[in-house]
């Protein structure tokens, strides 16, 4: 069993959780998820991690309360223990000396990207962070990226405050800046339709664009299939050759779309997601 | 040629050929249509009795011989005709762990029944349903027979994976006191039979119960542990162990690569079983693991994982449940029982096609199917009949699921964390006859080794390497071996 040690209230319907995992807590690395399992009637849903401390054997992710599994969660607090926590799964998110990166989060992706952004920073880049948030009143994590980034921009859903209104705008920005101010790679952990948006607007400018791409998964181990999408015309399975991909070559975007209205209705996956048909463009 | 004449000289009681095979109760088709109970009942003490006289105790024992991991099947047979359950159970539990499993899920009828000198009058012993008679009978008692441990070696062996292969290496090496640590990547222990297997088949309290058993020999049992991952094959020789043996099973699904086939609600068998069977999706939403299911659902390919899809699509709630094979009956690599139970399901079977592509509703649902129809060319010089499409005999077939069952690559995770593993160019480790790998001190077995074959020979691989592996860690660095006869005070 795996004890929480602690639960923090991010924002409304945001939370993070500390599991006391060792085993996990030794090997994780930026980018990479585990699967957990609440009890014994539990389904195995991936969480992408947000931080880790290896001395103290613990492992924090950030989730948003969307469907029964993720309320259960946002229900156990410090001393209720997990039935199962496996990682870390997946490949680590690559990171190397690029020059200039811009990160685009959202979502958890606030949260977990900030290791990749750590890492990004020790290997001397040059950071921008866009984070998108619906309001002020749901965002959170702020902190740590205005400390880690060099430059921290906020797109929030609302005018005013002086900040962005859209993401693909401050994208925009950015973009009709290079190559005067050069981008060298854009990593992008936020919903999968901005994450489409981002591919489509850096693949004319043959700018580097890793994505980390979520699907559906069931055993996350290379084991069941679920999690498999199309990459540069073959199919690539996210729990074991991902989750980051690079964008420009991700070929099934409708489907992979798609397949998150599959569970819809059921799963974690959607944050008060209707389907509008947006697969469909 | 004659034994069957020969052993009516000596045991004089013995009365003339019974050629009157006891069938095994059922659940009746359309009842079971409904339920993941399991389907054959069982014998009872009485049809076991008879089934078991029926046995003439021919001297050659070719149906051990016929078995993969050689259970000295006649004898386990005497016992019953003596009335001695207790005794066949234990002669049983030498050669194997797994009993429960083995009289259901084994193909009896290509090893120790094919083998049994009453086959050549075409009736032989029902070996798996005694087995399975045996095993259960046991489970009744409460208490499990237990094997003679052998005394503490000193030696520490870390088995990975918790599927037939690593369970049967588990108990083999605890039973001659090697101190054993079992690594399993999910949250329960038995691979294959856990998330593969329906329950109808192989009800997981069996299989539960059989793992208790091994973990009663004092096999220490680690879940939530993926090696590769937790732990690098190397971290594990140069720490605690002296020997490894790896069964990680089967890993990455095949897929056909033709146009549509990611669709939504095309799924691979190995997802829509383990949904099914692990997750207990046909318990949802009591279990929290969903399953979407339509009402038309194909399923490609001729295997008994496909028999399993096919049967659990009817009990989920399907209409019409069609098996897409692109050879013909007779090459089907399924076993006869299912694909006959199958039938009596109502599953319809299409042989001589094949999909060519897989067509969306226009929201990338899946509405239907190509397909093409096969013919089998002249055998070849290997004597193989390989199907060939038949130009311009396209057509489509309505359908809102598909479960493909084509088989699985090897997980890469260890192989790629492993440089020095040998690995063949599919993706399988490569082994010796007696499953030693091309890297020092580690073994291999299982789907890893085979690319996909049968939990029997899973186990036989298995027993062959434990074995190998029981003679090198006795004879390599006697030095480190402590005298004293220290543990295994467990039962």
């Amino acid at each position: 069993m795996y004890p929480i040690v602690d639960h923090e209230v991010l924002a409304p319907r945001v939370h993070r959780l500390r599991v006391q995992a060792p085993v996990v807590a030794e090997k994780a690395k930026p980018g990479q998820f585990v699967i957990l399992i609440i009890d014994e009637k539990g389904e195995r849903v991936p969480f992408t991690i947000s931080d880790w401390d290896r001395d103290a054997g613990t492992v924090d992710f950030v989730f948003i309360e969307v469907g029964k599994t993720t309320r259960q969660l946002a229900a156990l607090q410090p001393g209720d223990e997990l039935l199962s926590f496996i990682g870390p799964l997946g490949r680590p998110a690559e990171v190397d000396h690029y020059g200039h990166v811009v990160t685009v989060l959202s979502g958890y992706g606030i949260a977990a990207t900030v290791p990749i952004i750590r890492a990004l920073k020790e290997q001397g880049n040059t950071v921008t962070t866009i984070v998108q948030a619906p309001d002020r009143e749901r965002l959170f994590g702020q902190k740590p990226l205005e400390e880690l980034s060099d430059q921290l921009i906020l797109a929030l859903g609302t005018r005013g405050d002086g900040m962005m209104e859209s993401t693909t705008v401050a994208v925009r920005k950015l973009l009709d800046a290079h190559p005067r101010k050069r981008i060298d790679r854009v990593v992008a952990m936020c919903s999968l339709c901005l994450m489409r948006v981002l591919s489509e607007m850096t693949r004319p400018l043959g700018i580097k664009t890793m994505v980390h791409l979520t699907p559906v998964m069931v055993d996350g181990t290379g084991m069941c299939g679920a999690c498999r999408l199309s990459v540069g015309g073959t199919n690539r399975f996210a729990c074991v050759h991902g989750p980051e991909f690079d964008g420009h070559e991700v070929d099934g975007w409708e489907v992979l779309m798609a397949r998150r209205c599959t569970y819809a209705d059921e799963s974690i996956l959607q944050q008060g997601f209707q389907c509008r048909g947006c697969s469909q463009w | 040629m004659t034994e069957a004449k020969q052993p009516k000289a000596s045991p004089k009681k013995k009365p003339k050929l019974n050629l009157n095979r006891v069938e095994m109760p059922k659940q009746s088709e359309h009842e079971r249509r409904h339920n993941f109970d399991e389907v054959a009942l069982g014998y009872s003490w009485e049809l076991a009795k008879e089934e078991a006289s029926r046995c003439i105790q021919c001297k050659k024992r070719p149906c051990q011989q016929g078995c993969p991991v050689n259970i000295d099947i006649p004898d386990f047979i005497a016992a019953l005709q003596r009335e001695d359950i207790e005794e066949a159970a234990k002669v049983l539990k030498k050669k194997t762990s797994l009993p429960g499993v083995c009289g259901r899920v084994c193909p009896q009828e290509l090893q120790c029944e094919n083998a049994c000198t009453l086959n050549k009058k075409g009736a032989p012993v029902a070996i798996g349903r005694l087995e399975r008679f045996i095993a259960d009978w046991e489970r009744t008692q409460g208490s499990a027979t237990m094997p003679d441990m052998a005394p503490s070696t000193g030696k520490k062996v870390a088995v990975v994976g918790s599927g037939p292969s690593g369970l049967t290496v588990a108990s083999d090496l605890a039973i001659l006191g090697h101190q054993v640590v079992l690594f399993e990547a999910l949250h329960v222990a038995g691979g294959v039979l856990m998330y593969g297997i329906p329950q109808f088949r192989l009800p997981k309290e069996i299989v539960q119960r059989e793992v208790r058993y091994v973990q009663s020999l004092g096999v220490d049992l680690r879940l939530n542990t993926v090696i590769g991952i937790n732990y690098s094959l190397d971290e594990l020789l140069n720490g605690e162990f002296h020997a490894v043996y790896l069964a990680p099973g089967a890993g990455l699904p095949k897929f056909m690569r033709v146009p549509g086939e990611n669709l939504n609600m095309v799924y691979s068998a190995n997802e829509f079983l383990t949904r099914t069977n692990l997750m207990k999706a046909y318990l949802y939403p009591e279990y929290a693991t969903p399953l979407k299911m339509g009402k038309r659902v194909a399923v490609i390919g001729g295997g008994n994982v496909a028999m399993d899809a096919a049967r659990c699509s009817v009990r989920l709630g399907a209409q019409e449940v069609y098996v897409i094979y692109r050879r013909t009956r007779a090459e089907m690599p399924a076993r006869l029982e299912e694909v006959e139970n199958a039938e009596e399901e109502g599953i319809q079977f299409h042989f001589l096609c094949n999909p060519t592509g897989f067509l969306s509703d226009g929201r990338n649902n899946v509405a239907a199917m190509e397909l093409i129809r096969m013919r089998l060319t002249e055998p070849d010089e290997s004597g193989r009949r390989r199907p060939v499409p038949i130009p311009g005999s396209e057509y489509i077939m309505d359908v809102d699921t598909v479960v493909v069952s084509l088989g699985t690559s090897p997980n890469p995770l260890i192989p790629s964390t492993t440089p020095d593993l040998e690995v063949s160019r599919w993706g399988t480790v490569v082994v010796d006859e007696r499953g030693r790998t091309s890297k020092a001190r580690v073994w291999a077995g299982g789907d890893i080794v085979s690319g996909g074959a049968t939990v029997i020979s899973a186990m036989g691989e298995g027993r062959r390497a434990a074995a190998a592996m029981h003679e090198f860690l006795s004879n390599g660095q006697k030095k480190i071996i402590p005298p004293s006869p220290s543990k295994d005070g467990e039962s």
